[in-house]
């Protein structure tokens, strides 16, 4: 299985009014093909900054200090280097915390999708566009595309705008799927029905996906190999079932034992 | 299509929606009196209805038709050359008119831009930006004006570039607040994150979304632009003879306050009636398209 993104050795520093702040301490994560990755931990553990890192979106006070971010054969962070944008869009496709703002409220959906197939895909009809269009919003089980893509996006339900947000980032193809809390703003039966969707894209399509989320049993219930994030530094890595069943490290113990339970 | 069809522009602001349609009923009762005035400006010319606007020395003024020794020859009455008031005041309400729609462009337009630049790239264009907005609203305007107009002489485009000097700083201002907002918003980030090249999200994607704040500002401008002018032509500095404003009437006016205190009232009348209709239409536009009172 050839490897999508390849995180090695990635340590990021935020510069402050007050000093430094590191943000990722030496982190090593990789994605192959056909896999879902998850990063878990709680809020400023450094999972949004690595999901940002890896498409160049980090704050203009934030810098790399060591390491790099390889996506496919092509190096696109290291030290002073950002060539993300080369990436952005056509190999890597990212899906944010809450799809109502996700999306631009003035245009319809057909516009946004053509606007991204046309600048990733060079000399694309007006028929392809058009195709691909319903073609993707197909693959988002989206029953009635022709009525979505003429619609704007307050017209939909949460759920249908977060299929379409979804739609936008994989319209292109891209390899690699960058899911940033993309969940955490549905309600639990929509959030199955995402995570389904995810499962059925990864599978059909075969591409990576990075799932970023603080939920635990979602990961554990979507992802292939989970990732513990911890003040920047990622504790635990390892197969899903594997970390949550026998958590190594006392910090995943801890994480585990604050999921509330029944019993 | 059995959907609710919104104005696009409007449609984003959902949360009180029963606000905004209160809003947006506000803004229409608002427009319909200064349409009808500035149409009526424009076109009583046009019908020969209005009484011949030259001198008579035999009837200086005369007070307007509803007061004791006035008739409706002259309706408004006359001045102390014995033209007529009502003419005057037509005329001078056309280029009142159109000094506050040029000079609330002229003002907006420049405004919007940098405002615009400094809210998205932020860094030191944000900086210079708003140092100089701070620099120009720390000068007293009459100041600017002065110093203008006394190298430059008084004209219209004189009077244009006073006003855009004056009121691009606080256009600038609220656009590049209103700017910050939006570029934070996730389909912003998405935008950068799908690969999208900056002038487009700036001008495809920001700012239309900054429509409806940019017209409410633009309407307020052209009530301080009116205020502006009026104020500049009351010292002789904005509008001179042969053209003739609402704040050129006020001026040739002030001196014959005691006798005929006529000339100057309609005029300023008219200024303050304008000038507050603009206003709260402006605010009840403003209040509908408000980034602070949308949901975030």
């Amino acid at each position: 299985m050839s490897v999508l993104l390849k995180l090695s050795g990635l340590s990021i520093t935020a510069r402050l009014a007050d000093g430094e702040l590191t943000l990722l301490d030496d982190v090593d994560l990789e994605i192959r093909r056909g896999q879902i990755v998850g990063v878990v931990g709680e809020s400023g553990s450094g999972k949004t900054t690595l999901a940002r890192a890896v498409v160049g979106l980090l704050d203009r006070n934030v810098r790399v200090d060591r390491g790099t971010v390889t996506v496919g054969d092509e190096q696109v962070v290291a030290p002073g280097v950002d060539r993300t944008a080369r990436v952005r869009g056509s190999a890597v496709g990212m899906v944010f915390q809450d799809a109502s703002r996700s999306l631009n409220p003035l245009l319809k959906v057909r516009t946004q999708l053509a606007e991204v197939l046309r600048r990733h895909v060079r000399d694309i009809t007006r028929a392809e566009v058009e195709r691909r269009s319903v073609e993707v919003l197909a693959q988002m089980r989206i029953d009635d595309p022709g009525r979505v893509l003429a619609s704007y996006p307050h017209q939909l339900s949460g759920g249908l705008r977060q299929r379409v947000a979804i739609g936008l980032a994989v319209v292109t193809r891209p390899a690699l799927v960058i899911a940033d809390e993309c969940t955490t703003a549905l309600d639990v039966t929509t959030q199955t029905k995402v995570v389904d969707l995810f499962r059925t894209l990864v599978d059909e399509l075969g591409i990576g996906l990075l799932f970023v989320t603080h939920d635990l049993m979602l990961a554990s219930d979507l992802c292939d190999r989970i990732a513990v994030m911890s003040g920047g530094r990622v504790v635990e890595q390892g197969d899903a079932l594997t970390v949550l069943d026998r958590p190594q490290q006392e910090y995943t113990r801890r994480l585990l034992a604050a999921i509330p339970s029944w019993s | 299509m059995s959907q609710l069809e919104l104005d696009p522009v409007t449609a984003p602001v959902s949360p009180p929606r029963r606000a905004g349609r209160r809003a947006r009923t506000s803004a229409f009762w608002l427009a319909l009196p200064l349409a009808v005035a500035a149409v009526a400006v424009f076109v009583l010319p046009l019908t020969g209805l209005l009484p011949d606007g030259g001198q008579n020395l035999d009837a200086t003024r005369q007070p307007p038709a509803f007061l004791a020794g006035g008739s409706w020859a002259h309706p408004l009455g006359t001045d102390k050359l014995g033209q007529d008031l009502l003419t005057q005041f037509v005329s001078a309400g056309r280029l009142t008119i159109v000094i506050g729609l040029v000079g609330a462009l002229v003002a907006i337009g420049p405004g919007t831009l940098l405002g615009l630049l400094a809210g998205y790239f932020r860094g030191w264009v944000d900086r210079v930006i708003s140092i100089l907005i701070d620099a120009q609203l720390a000068l007293p305007f009459i100041l600017v004006a002065l110093a203008i107009i006394a190298n430059r002489g008084s004209s219209l485009p004189v009077l244009f570039l006073v006003l855009a000097l004056t009121g691009w700083a606080v256009c600038a201002r609220v656009t590049r607040a209103a700017t910050l907002a939006i570029r934070e918003r996730q389909f912003v980030v998405g935008l950068r994150a799908a690969g999208a090249s900056e002038p487009r999200i700036v001008f495809r994607h920001i700012l239309p979304n900054l429509a409806g704040t940019i017209v409410a500002l633009g309407t307020l401008q052209v009530g301080t632009a009116i205020l502006v002018e009026s104020a500049l032509s009351f010292l002789g500095l904005g509008v001179v003879p042969p053209m003739n404003s609402w704040g050129s009437m006020l001026a040739s006016g002030q001196d014959e306050l005691s006798q005929a205190w006529w000339i100057a009232f309609f005029p300023g009348l008219a200024i303050t009636v304008l000038v507050l209709l603009v206003n709260l239409l402006g605010d009840a536009l403003l209040t509908h398209h408000d980034p602070r009172k949308r949901r975030r």
